[in-house]
């Protein structure tokens, strides 16, 4: 059974630092953000991993040169790596703090060479994406572990798909 | 004094309800991994080559996790609950191609029965799970299963209006 979907990790230690610099607008700008706590950092950096895949998804759809099965393949992989985008998202409350705050630089995807490297390549970025998570879901909560397996699950098996599609 | 054994009665029934859930979640995944056992044996005898080897090496992995969980629920000081002499099958299995949708059949049903045991707080049984999800899947999409984003999770657990 799914543990509570509705629970969010938040970054409350952020969220508590301005009631010490109240009425000191000055410094309160200049102070130093607090540490995050580790589920939030986990989260984080999930999120991140899977704005880059997203990125590389679309970098080879721009890139192949096959329009066959390949790209039916990576078509879809692409659409998979936007839901496990917009669940991970939806699992992260911003304080108003860091919610308007810059977002960081958009990820850029590394060089493409040809389609059947280019499919090697994806499939290499999904294995290592898959053990990353294995790590990173030690440090969450319960709902967002299981999320975290799935995708992570999800993710593996792409490494299959994309290998057997280098291979038709 | 009484406040300390209230708190130290407080960790310790908290402990056992932990404890509980631990071995709660490994039976759901014993039972998931029996099934799969049973099933495979189905599978590769409708099998030839290829496709009976990777129904072999899909039943062995299946018998070592359900070692495996047998001697984590035994650690526990449980009783690991015994397999059935027989299970139904989800759907009949007449042909070759029947046999390979029973394989994608059972690796699914294998994926979400880890879904508790990566709930819980130990960090060993939170990563034996994630890790038996990944395989399973990926034995899924060997057998030619279509490619799921959110495998082995219900639609329930996904948060309305970020996609699925």
């Amino acid at each position: 059974m799914a543990a509570d979907p509705t629970r969010r990790v938040v970054l409350t230690a952020a969220a508590a630092v301005p009631v010490l610099l109240a009425g000191c607008k000055g410094v309160g700008a200049l102070a130093p953000l607090p540490g995050l706590a580790p589920d939030v950092v986990a989260l984080d950096h999930a999120i991140a991993a899977e704005q880059l895949m997203v990125v590389r998804y679309q970098a080879a759809l721009d890139a192949l040169t096959s329009k066959g099965k390949e790209m039916t393949v990576i078509r879809a992989l692409l659409g998979e790596h936007q839901e496990h985008l917009d669940q991970l998202r939806g699992r992260l409350i911003l304080p108003p703090r860091l919610a308007t705050a810059s977002p960081g630089p958009t990820p850029t995807a590394p060089p493409l060479a040809g389609d059947g490297q280019l499919l090697a390549d994806l499939a290499a970025a999904e294995q290592a994406a898959s053990a990353r998570l294995l790590r990173q879901l030690l440090e969450v909560p319960p709902a967002l572990a299981q999320l975290m397996a799935s995708i992570g699950a999800s993710e593996a098996a792409h490494a299959v798909l994309l290998a057997r599609a280098g291979k038709a | 004094m009484r406040a300390a054994e209230d708190q130290a009665g407080r960790g310790g029934r908290r402990t056992s309800r932990t404890a509980q859930a631990a071995v709660a979640a490994l039976q759901v995944a014993l039972a998931a991994e029996q099934a799969a056992s049973y099933g495979y044996g189905i599978v590769g005898a409708h099998l030839t080559g290829t496709k009976f080897s990777d129904a072999s090496t899909g039943w062995v992995a299946h018998q070592r996790a359900r070692d495996q969980l047998i001697q984590m629920i035994s650690a526990r000081g449980a009783r690991p609950r015994p397999a059935a002499v027989a299970y139904q099958l989800p759907i009949g299995v007449r042909t070759g191609a029947d046999a390979v949708a029973l394989a994608i059949l059972l690796e699914h049903q294998v994926t979400a029965a880890y879904l508790d045991l990566v709930a819980q707080p130990d960090p060993v049984l939170r990563e034996f799970g994630a890790r038996r999800m990944q395989a399973a899947a990926v034995r899924a999409a060997r057998w030619g299963g279509r490619s799921q984003a959110f495998p082995g999770l219900p639609a329930s657990a996904l948060q309305a209006g970020h996609g699925r």
